[in-house]
């Protein structure tokens, strides 16, 4: 396996986190500073198992990640997924839809 | 019911060129004395280089609802101050060019249509009898296109910095609805609460709030690496 994201992405989201601009961002929308620290956390995993393959950096790493996941995924829906994609998505314009009323 | 209570309880009549069932083809003279052609070329550059646009397009193609600019876009004249709009019906994103005369402005009302196709593709929607539904859509739409940007409320004279975000996020939510169907404002208001928590976090497919371009381009580069990133967590 290999670390999720490639290490410099880890490294950029950090400066990107810090940034003034992101503290602004994050201010405004959510009335706190932001916390980056995770972001260096998880660069310098990915470097360790980058470099020497340890899996206690390889588990926190994953376990990072899988954490960001669940945050990402924290509320109930209020609408049903699809399996599949609308039927008429790619219907032609002209083609008249039978009338329901 | 007939056609023309229908115009109205779902927002066709802010749209007169959707005739339901009637697509016209444009004239010479409609192509000539209108903002169209410069509402495609608009279009396009938005297409190519927005990263907001570019993710979402992306994201439909995944989901099996590539996006293809002749079907599923339309430059039209509209009524009032709308913008844009997506119709379920036709599957189709509605462009106002007689509003939109500038491409920032372009790209926003793109990104923010992209997201009612995308929620469209991926999740059976029911837009024109839920009102949770119409709700959440919205709430995404104005939280995720960079709608309530610092600047741009500024530029509305909307003065607000700590959690405005959000609040933005609902006015604007709740205008959207207000605009095309026939409720009061309490129970508009009522709707965007109860599910404002969920859909203000729903952040699919962008993977966070993009505030601008960098946040919308690393958006971007996650998605491009996506398979990598879920094999490997």
């Amino acid at each position: 396996a290999i670390p999720p994201r490639a290490c410099d992405d880890y490294w950029s989201e950090f400066r990107h986190c810090k940034s003034l601009r992101n503290c602004f961002h994050n201010y405004y929308t959510y009335g706190t500073s932001p916390s980056c620290k995770q972001w260096k956390e998880d660069y310098h995993n990915c470097k360790e198992w980058e470099k020497h393959r340890g899996a206690e950096a390889k588990d926190a790493l994953q376990k990072s990640e899988r954490n960001r996941v669940a945050e990402q995924r924290n509320f109930t829906p209020v609408w049903e997924l699809r399996r599949d994609p609308p039927r008429d998505w790619h219907m032609p314009l002209n083609q008249e839809k039978p009338q329901d009323s | 019911m007939d056609q023309s209570k229908q115009e109205e309880e779902y927002g066709y009549n802010l749209f007169p060129e959707r005739n339901t069932g009637n697509n016209k083809g444009k004239s010479i003279a409609q192509s000539l004395f209108t903002f169209n052609h410069k509402c495609q070329v608009m279009l396009q550059f938005a297409m190519e280089t927005s990263p907001y646009a570019k993710l979402l397009l992306s994201a439909m193609k995944s989901s099996g609802c590539k996006v293809l600019k002749e079907r599923h876009f339309s430059c039209e004249d509209c009524d009032g101050t709308v913008s844009g709009g997506f119709d379920a019906e036709s599957s189709q994103i509605v462009l106002c060019q007689n509003n939109i005369h500038q491409q920032s402005h372009m790209n926003r009302v793109v990104t923010h249509e992209l997201i009612h196709a995308f929620d469209h593709c991926r999740a059976h929607v029911d837009w024109f009898n839920n009102f949770r539904h119409l709700a959440c859509s919205e709430i995404r739409a104005a939280n995720l296109s960079g709608d309530c940007s610092f600047s741009n409320e500024v530029s509305r004279f909307n003065f607000g910095l700590k959690q405005h975000h959000q609040e933005c996020v609902r006015g604007r939510a709740l205008r959207s609805i207000l605009a095309v169907r026939k409720i009061s404002r309490e129970e508009a208001e009522k709707i965007v609460d109860e599910v404002f928590h969920t859909c203000f976090n729903d952040h699919e497919p962008f993977g966070r709030i993009p505030h601008g371009k960098k946040d919308a381009g690393f958006a971007y580069r996650d998605y491009e690496n996506r398979d990598r990133y879920y094999a490997n967590l």
